[in-house]
């Protein structure tokens, strides 16, 4: 008995042990890209002067590194990390592969909330009236969500037929708009949706960190919960699991991630969908793992497609939305082939 | 005397003959024009032309040099946008807008003529308006190098020869005396010539590029291969320009009462991370233009400011106001007022 449990701690450790070592190798990863990220760009200065300008005033360089590349890779690694997080969270509770942060419609009325923005006020004289109308109206498609949820009893069919409905609302105002607007304001809503990471500022990155990463600690601590939720809502309630709760918590929580992230970028949105999947092909559906590496492995692409994105056809860019969907999408392909069974 | 009479008479009724048969074959020929539009096609449009439906500002602006308006039934719904500029003109039939027309508001109106860009709307229009008897002709009138030859053939049509060869000729001396001055300009400053949208700037092959080239300009993204590129706020800070050019629509310049708005829009771009290190914004050449005159019929006044910022010691003589007001004067009818630029023509280099 000693020996089949010993055999059983073992086995547990190593199945740990792989997610550790993969969690460790995509942050490593995140890491080298997020420094080659800094070292690529248009002012052709090699890694040593790069390297160099980071930690010396070196006038320019410095600034350009400091001012540009790094605010740039830092916001693109911040919203990856947001919707990597908040699609796995979406996933979990509503317990559905086809869940993202644009499924219950938070995507589509930050959108929206743009998309007036530009219409009514965006004269070019107050950039950030963008960014708060996608902020609030991303709030208050969640806060719709919940009030619906709260009533009907938080059940994932009714939350994510709510969402829908939501979804196509505010898509249908969405090209209300467009169609009131003039042929420039319509190429702005256009080149939103296909998300930039060009205005990124330390100011920007201060507030976004602070809507993406506060509700890590919040879904870290109740990602048991989560895993208990993966086996149904009335086992996971038997368990001790407060599913109505839970289930608001998470969409709150998950919510402000996409919001914070794609309030100051535009839709980068295909990553919300595919980094979970993707990591829970390799790790499995262990939320204590996956949460965080969704979350990096959502950096990693938004990182490299900008990277991409900047250097394939420079000195135009190719919006970061768009190349994501292109290296996404093949990856994703090829792992779902590569697996011989359901992960799901 | 008696043969001197016959023939007399004989002579003036050939005369009368030829006349009249001049007449008929002048009438022939005048039933219908065949004119290239500003995609190289032929189109035959009937005549006289009575009825005209604007489906754009530029081609409205062009009627109104050709004392035309009076022949407008129909524009576009986005007048209203400029109510002081169009003055009775906005208080016409709508058609609909650049993303959706009304055809049947159209046909209603019973135009003999239609005036549209090259290349919006899409064909279908043709097609559509064909069945009615309506010609539609599509002339760009925003180029500054088909501008004169759209005028005319435009003034051709509705039998307003004279006014168009009378703005022509304006058009030609500004053109020429710019081209002129420009040869003599010892360098070509580069130029990041900015879109309405932050961080798109301008390919070859765009009326601005053409602008910036004929003010003596050299545009840094002019090896482009597409009409309005994207670029990192670091490629314009590697590219260091010695002038920034920003065009901005969403102002009506017309109703300004100063030009706090476009310097405020420079001090946006002045201000923008690391730009501080880019000559245009060391030196103050960060400039800013109202999308009115940097496309369209008046994109000359837009050349015209243009020279000033770049070679302000050479175009020293050109004022661009007193351009302007030439221009919105004798072939606007309406008088000189507003702001349309940041308010930096006289003050050089800050």
């Amino acid at each position: 008995m000693n020996k089949k449990t010993e055999t059983l701690s073992r086995r547990y450790e190593a199945y740990i042990g792989r997610k550790a070592v993969f969690l460790v190798i995509a942050f490593l990863l995140l890491l080298a890209a997020l420094f080659a990220g800094v070292c690529i760009g248009a002012s052709g200065m090699n890694v040593s002067q790069v390297v160099f300008s980071l930690f010396h005033d070196t006038g320019r360089e410095h600034d350009i590194v400091w001012m540009l590349r790094l605010p740039r890779v830092v916001m693109a690694a911040l919203v990856g990390f947001g919707m990597g997080l908040s699609g796995t969270v979406f996933q979990a509770i509503l317990r559905n592969p086809l869940a993202s942060p644009f499924t219950l419609g938070v995507g589509s009325a930050a959108g929206f909330g743009a998309v007036c923005a530009i219409v009514f006020y965006d004269n070019g004289l107050q950039p950030h009236y963008v960014a708060a109308g996608a902020f609030v109206f991303a709030l208050i498609s969640a806060a719709f969500i919940i009030t619906i949820a709260k009533i009907k009893h938080a059940s994932s069919e009714t939350m994510i037929l709510t969402g829908i409905a939501q979804m196509f609302m505010f898509s249908s105002l969405t090209s209300l708009f467009q169609y009131m607007g003039t042929m420039q304001q319509v190429y702005n809503i256009v080149f939103w949706f296909f998300g930039s990471l060009s205005k990124a500022g330390w100011p920007e990155i201060g507030l976004a960190s602070a809507m993406i990463l506060l509700p890590f600690p919040v879904l870290l601590w109740r990602s048991w919960d989560l895993n208990l939720l993966s086996i149904g809502d009335e086992s996971a309630q038997t368990l001790g699991v407060n599913v109505e709760r839970l289930r608001m918590w998470g969409v709150a929580a998950a919510s402000l991630a996409t919001a914070g992230g794609i309030c100051f970028t535009g839709v980068i949105g295909f990553v919300g969908l595919v980094a979970p999947h993707m990591t829970r092909m390799v790790i499995g559906n262990d939320h204590r793992f996956l949460l965080p590496a969704s979350g990096i492995v959502g950096a990693l692409l938004v990182v490299v497609a900008d990277m991409l994105g900047r250097t394939l056809w420079a000195p135009q860019v190719i919006p970061v939305g768009i190349v994501t969907s292109f290296i996404g999408v093949p990856f994703f392909f090829y792992l779902l082939m590569k697996r011989s069974r359901e992960y799901w | 005397m008696m043969p001197q009479k016959r023939l007399m008479l004989i002579g003036i009724g050939w005369l009368a003959a030829f006349a009249f048969f001049t007449a008929e074959a002048k009438a022939v020929t005048k039933s219908s024009m065949t004119v290239m539009d500003s995609l190289g096609t032929l189109v035959e449009i009937s005549l006289p032309v009575k009825k005209v439906v604007a489906l754009n500002s530029d081609c409205l602006e062009a009627l109104r040099i050709l004392k035309a308006d009076n022949l407008v039934v129909g524009v576009y719904s986005d007048i209203i946008r400029m109510p002081s500029f169009w003055k009775n003109l906005t208080h016409l039939p709508k058609v609909g807008r650049w993303n959706e027309l009304d055809v049947e508001h159209i046909v209603n109106l019973e135009p003999n003529l239609v005036i549209a860009y090259g290349y919006n709307p899409s064909r279908f229009l043709e097609d559509r308006l064909k069945s009615f008897g309506i010609s539609l002709l599509r002339l760009d009138f925003y180029k500054i190098d088909t501008l004169e030859r759209e005028v005319t053939v435009l003034g051709q049509l509705l039998d307003r020869t004279n006014e168009a060869a009378r703005f022509c000729d304006w058009h030609t001396k500004k053109r020429e005396a710019i081209q002129g001055k420009r040869q003599k300009a010892p360098i070509r400053p580069r130029v990041y010539l900015e879109g309405y949208t932050d961080y798109q700037t301008v390919g070859n092959d765009t009326g601005s590029h053409e602008m910036c080239v004929l003010a003596g300009g050299k545009n840094i993204a002019a090896d482009s291969s597409i009409p309005y590129p994207h670029v990192t706020p670091e490629w314009v800070v590697s590219e260091n320009p010695d002038v920034i050019v920003k065009a901005v629509s969403s102002v009506n310049g017309y109703d300004l009462d100063n030009a706090g708005f476009f310097n405020r829009l420079r001090e946006g771009v002045r201000e923008r991370n690391t730009w501080r290190h880019i000559a245009a914004v060391a030196s103050g050449r960060v400039h800013v233009m109202d999308g009115a005159i940097s496309t369209g019929p008046r994109a000359i006044i837009g050349v015209a400011y243009m020279c000033r910022w770049l070679h302000p010691d050479l175009f020293k003589q050109i004022d661009p106001e007193t351009m302007h007001k030439e221009y919105l004067e004798q072939f606007q009818d309406i008088p000189y007022q507003g702001h349309f630029v940041s308010d930096d023509l006289h003050e050089g280099k800050k």
